[in-house]
């Protein structure tokens, strides 16, 4: 488990606080450059597109949904493999999660909040956004229910919820870490955000019923969540849409980004964190591994995609399935299957799968596929839709190109807050990796 | 007033509450930087009424959030294609997320009830218990038990013993 030898109880107490307790200028440095290139490239056109209107953006009469949405389900997707998961392999019990599964459960939220943002940018008039809550109100407005926009904002809005509370409450013995090791404002900050935690048996025993019963609640519900984001697609008729299989291929492909985003995270943490001690090549290993295989279902879906089109054969079917073959963004296309589907399968050397590096790249390779999926499913079906008259191209405008930019740029502000606010590393669970210090020994 | 004793090792901790235990202790507190099965045994914790919470909070999550669309669809009314006013299949999933949000609402309150936090007052407790040692505190110890707890945690291979005042 350990490349560099088994660290002390005290070590890793050590080790882990003082990413948060000791700030350096490299921090602030990349922290102010993230805010900034935030506030610039998705602020900015965000403030000017709510004073000309929605127009800025590329969508048009044919194509009445575009990248906005597209990013919304690529960080809806990003967010999955973090409290997935961390859930399925507590419910498990492996071992290998407790050094990664914290920041992971970061990812998780912070890719949720991303999301959530591209809703509010997509709807134009984001002060009536509240209208889409059951809240009651003197107007006699309520949500239809019926909507799958609807099972949305019920899905969404638990798992940001559930994923809040999973991170939290596995994070309380840690606050209460921070909270001995730190002094004034901080530690009366830390002594609330720990409820007072002591550590006593029946403390570790009600936490370790509580966590259980949220994996367990946090399973089904990340299934559900982007299951619920793809019927925003597939329960409209529209060709290149309307299929059963893509709740599958949606959570797959959700799974698929998020762990290699995962791996992306993994990098940076032991790369300016130093974090070798604790992040290791079993985690690289097994983290490669399941991606060869989420790759293969995600390959295999793509196929089992073409070949349901093919067969059944609607002319409107096969028309939209040969613009995205063939049509105008037939090169994205093709990239994202050498992306998702060939250059994933190098992780089958373990050469390859050994070295952080490579797999830096691969897991970039990835999400850029994905990212791009998302855009493909988006922009190849809306302007396709049955009669040539219907028929139009969608090019992302300056506007919702820099917003795309800019929210990578808020995820890695939220991200870097987080490292300072949170140990990016569970300590206690660490600490359960270890052998335990005998008096024999 | 509480008997605070301080372990290095794990085995001799838990060896100090086993005797503790059996001598006719019943509280006490065993503190520990991470969770241990065996602690929790020797205070007999078994499952957990944690458990309860969520299943409550599952069931009341279900029939809310059924009743809520449910409800919407009867007061404002709208007729589809001739299609039933209460539509069970879109609802269902309403009742699923309902469930689930409820559930996670309750398991934390749960956490709460059970473990006793916030805690609102002092405790005995040693920061060093976050970090590498196990402690077992021995509270509410009558002045004729103090010597006889201290001599088995002693015994037990404790490298601290200490007296602390407790807030009642």
């Amino acid at each position: 488990m350990f490349d560099h030898g088994q660290p002390s109880y005290a070590d890793v107490n050590k080790d882990i606080l003082s990413t948060m307790l000791e700030t350096g200028p490299r921090y602030w440095m990349l922290l102010g450059t993230s805010m900034s290139v935030a506030g610039i490239f998705f602020f900015m056109p965000w403030i000017y597109q709510l004073f000309v209107g929605v127009g800025a953006a590329g969508m048009n009469r044919n194509a009445v949904w575009g990248t906005y949405l597209s990013n919304f389900i690529f960080w809806i997707g990003l967010s999955h493999s973090g409290t997935l998961l961390s859930a399925v392999l507590h419910l498990t019990n492996s071992p290998w999660r407790k050094a990664i599964y914290r920041s992971a459960e970061a990812m998780t939220l912070f890719s949720l909040m991303t999301a959530a943002l591209f809703v509010m940018v997509h709807v134009g008039r984001v002060w009536f956004v509240h209208w889409s809550f059951p809240i009651p109100n003197q107007m006699g407005l309520w949500p239809n229910f019926r909507s799958p926009l609807m099972f949305d904002v019920m899905a969404i809005t638990t798992y940001l919820t559930a994923s809040s509370i999973f991170i939290y409450m596995g994070s309380v013995p840690d606050f209460a870490a921070v909270r001995d090791a730190s002094t004034g404002l901080r530690r009366r900050l830390y002594t609330i955000f720990s409820f007072g935690w002591r550590g006593t048996a029946r403390e570790w025993h009600t936490l370790g019923w509580a966590y259980t019963f949220f994996a367990i609640f946090v399973v089904p519900l990340a299934v559900s969540v982007h299951s619920i984001v793809s019927w925003d697609f597939a329960l409209s008729a529209v060709p290149g849409f309307h299929h059963t299989i893509f709740a599958p291929y949606f959570v797959c492909g959700a799974i698929y980004s998020g762990t290699a985003g995962i791996v992306t995270v993994m990098y940076c943490l032991r790369r300016f964190l130093n974090f070798e001690k604790y992040i290791g090549q079993v985690h690289l290993d097994s983290l490669g591994k399941l991606l060869i295989t989420l790759s293969l279902i995600w390959s295999y879906i793509n196929i089992l995609e073409l070949f349901s089109t093919w067969y059944g054969g609607t002319s409107f079917e096969v028309e939209a399935l040969m613009f995205r073959l063939t049509g105008f963004y037939a090169p994205l296309y093709w990239e994202m299957i050498l992306f998702c589907a060939f250059v994933p399968l190098l992780m089958l050397f373990k050469k390859i799968r050994w070295s952080w590096n490579k797999m830096l790249v691969i897991s970039v390779l990835i999400n850029i596929g994905m990212l791009t999926e998302r855009f493909i499913i988006v922009a190849t079906s809306q302007p396709r839709k049955f009669l040539p008259d219907a028929f139009g191209y969608y090019v992302p405008s300056f506007v919702e190109i820099s917003i795309t930019i800019g929210s990578f740029a808020i995820f890695t502000t939220l991200f870097l807050i987080f490292i300072k606010w949170v140990p990016a590393i569970s300590i206690y669970e660490v600490k359960e990796t270890l052998k335990p210090l005998r008096r024999d020994a | 007033m509480a008997i605070m004793g301080t372990f290095m090792y794990e085995e001799d901790f838990i060896s100090a509450a086993e005797n503790l235990k059996s001598s006719g202790f019943d509280n006490i507190s065993l503190l520990s930087p991470l969770p241990l099965e065996e602690a929790q045994e020797v205070l007999g914790l078994g499952k957990s009424p944690v458990r309860r919470f969520a299943l409550a909070g599952a069931i009341i999550g279900a029939i809310s959030g059924f009743a809520m669309a449910a409800g919407t669809a009867l007061v404002f009314i709208l007729p589809t294609g001739g299609r039933a006013i209460i539509t069970i299949p879109p609802y269902l999933i309403i009742t699923y997320e309902m469930t689930i949000l409820f559930g996670v609402l309750f398991t934390l309150l749960g956490f709460h009830f059970v473990s006793g936090l916030p805690a609102w007052r002092d405790k005995p407790y040693l920061p060093s218990a976050n970090i590498d040692r196990f402690v077992v505190v021995v509270e509410g110890a009558e002045a004729d038990q103090v010597a006889r707890a201290e001599a088995i945690i002693r015994d037990a291979g404790a490298d601290e013993i200490r007296h602390v005042e407790v807030d009642e």
